[in-house]
């Protein structure tokens, strides 16, 4: 039986499609067979951030229409062999998604994977609903801005009454907070909301905090998941939150401001 | 100030208001029966009858002809002053309006109309109010119990009573009740008390970022809000058709 993930947002460009490759990559990394489905038809993202846009021939949208099987159109990854992409479609409508072909797609993978992950669309229309359908858990990325966390709210919202566990009156799906570009200087400012206020506003378990991080364009450029630079913040903060998704009890990191040392404070100061 | 100028030219401007108003609910027709009884309650309380306006409501009574009239001599010489009836077959309402009287439609209808109206206003997202998760139960009063948090995009109605959210209102969400909304937890969405009329119903709530505020009708903004009340513990109600916010730590 495999756990299906939607990674979701709300807003866009908050870190969705790289969250999702690098939770994908840590979880496959620690053994569990996983595959990562992007349903941003139109506009698709994830095989550049997976680096295998080259090998992309067949797409979700094929496969629900009937044109490819599943494992045409699965790619595996090359670095890691029980990590799988699903892409989506470029050139293709996003209304092609059809709860009926989504769920067809699901359960067939279902026998085989441990982890399936949807990366989400932003916004809140068809793509986006279809993505947390079926969800049996979400993490939900917010940066520490308001529109980011109002957008967020709206999202848990739709998640606990437009999903199937909702409308099957199931246990409801378990939401976790994923907070990215987290900058503790700028929050330490008043530039960015703090930890505390995202977590009390929207009231659910925080999963990880991912700092604001230079690897994480670099690794995004390269087609390398983030989670592969184990030597950056970024890297080892998306470790600890596979950790934490797969039930372990790690602390949290990266969220309080390393203060300047002696000597720059002294020269380099000036800080408030 | 343009519209004071405005106003000085119009003879009148309509307004709506929910007035106190006696139901006379007539459960016989037979104008002697009312005399009668009118009669021994007169002595009792004469204090209660000096012109007192009442609508006749004759929703219990199964006739399809009332000797309307009569039934309103015999209020009149009972300084009772029938303004409606409300009620009652069609030729019942013709001689209503007939006698100079406002008719109403019977009540059970009368509140379902309301609840119809509440839910097709754009806002509402009937799919979109939260429902499975949290736990809710019918109050007694026709109110409404919530736990949980209010997420923006959702709208939470208590068409009957009062509407108790136990946890926070978060920005983009609304709240509405026909009586008091409380909130446990933080308000930073919308919050609607008295959506049918009621001037006494109040909001009240734990930590006070309202988008909005509403009592009857009469709102006030976020902006609009003293500051030095924001973030506290606030009720907030109608006084003189103006709405006044206090603290309650």
């Amino acid at each position: 039986m495999a756990k299906i993930i939607v990674v979701t947002s709300g807003k866009g460009g908050v870190g969705k499609t790289t969250s999702a490759a690098a939770i994908a990559t840590g979880l496959a990394l620690r053994g569990n067979k996983t595959i990562v489905i992007d349903f941003d038809v139109g506009l698709r993202n994830l095989d550049l951030v997976m680096g295998c846009e080259r090998r992309v021939v067949y797409d979700l949208v094929n496969v629900i229409q009937g044109e490819a099987g599943l494992n045409q159109a699965m790619i595996r990854d090359k670095r890691v062999d029980n990590l799988f992409i699903l892409p989506a479609s470029q050139t293709r409508d996003k209304d092609a998604l059809t709860s009926e072909g989504i769920e067809r797609v699901l359960e067939e993978l279902n026998k085989d994977f441990d982890y399936i992950l949807c990366d989400s669309p932003a916004g809140i229309e068809q793509g986006a609903q279809l993505a947390m359908y079926y969800a049996d858990a979400a993490v939900v990325v917010t940066n520490p801005e308001v529109s980011s966390v109002r957008d967020s709210d709206r999202i848990l919202g739709l998640l606990a009454s437009k999903t199937r566990r909702a409308e099957r009156g199931e246990d409801p799906v378990k939401e976790h907070l994923l907070i990215t570009r987290y900058n503790p200087a700028r929050v330490d400012d008043g530039d960015m909301l703090n930890l505390e206020d995202i977590r009390e506003i929207l009231a659910i378990d925080l999963i990880g905090l991912i700092p604001e991080s230079e690897a994480v364009l670099r690794a995004s450029n390269q087609g390398i998941p983030v989670a592969h630079d184990q030597g950056s913040d970024a890297g080892q903060a998306y470790v600890d939150t596979v950790s934490r998704l797969l039930g372990e009890d790690v602390p949290l990191r990266f969220h309080e401001y390393q203060k300047k040392g002696l000597l720059s404070r002294m020269f380099g100061g000036g800080r408030r | 100030m343009s519209l004071n100028v405005d106003r000085a030219g119009l003879a009148f401007t309509f307004k709506g208001g929910m007035l106190p108003m006696t139901v006379m609910e007539l459960t016989s027709a037979d104008p002697e029966r009312i005399r009668d009884q009118l009669a021994g309650k007169l002595s009792q309380s004469p204090a209660f009858f000096q012109h007192t306006p009442v609508v006749l409501s004759v929703e219990k009574l199964d006739e399809p002809h009332l000797a309307l009239e009569r039934i309103c001599a015999v209020c009149r010489a009972h300084k009772l002053l029938p303004v409606a009836v409300r009620g009652g077959p069609d030729p019942v309402k013709q001689s209503a309006w007939a006698l100079g009287l406002g008719w109403f439609p019977p009540q059970e209808i009368k509140s379902r109309n309301l609840e119809s109206v509440g839910s097709d206003t754009p806002a509402s997202d009937e799919e979109d109010t939260p429902t499975s998760r949290q736990e809710e139960a019918p109050a007694s009063s026709g109110g409404r119990i919530y736990r949980g948090t209010v997420r923006s995009g959702q709208q939470l109605t208590a068409p009957d009573g009062d509407l108790v959210v136990v946890g926070a209102v978060n920005a983009g969400a609304e709240v509405l009740a026909a009586g008091s909304v409380h909130v446990y937890g933080a308000l930073r969405g919308r919050a609607l008390a008295g959506i049918h009329g009621d001037h006494d119903a109040g909001i009240f709530c734990r930590e006070l970022h309202a988008e909005l505020l509403s009592v009857a009708g009469n709102y006030k903004r976020l902006e609009d809000v003293d500051p030095r009340l924001l973030g506290r513990s606030v009720q907030v109600r109608l006084s003189d058709d103006q709405l006044t916010m206090a603290s309650l730590d």
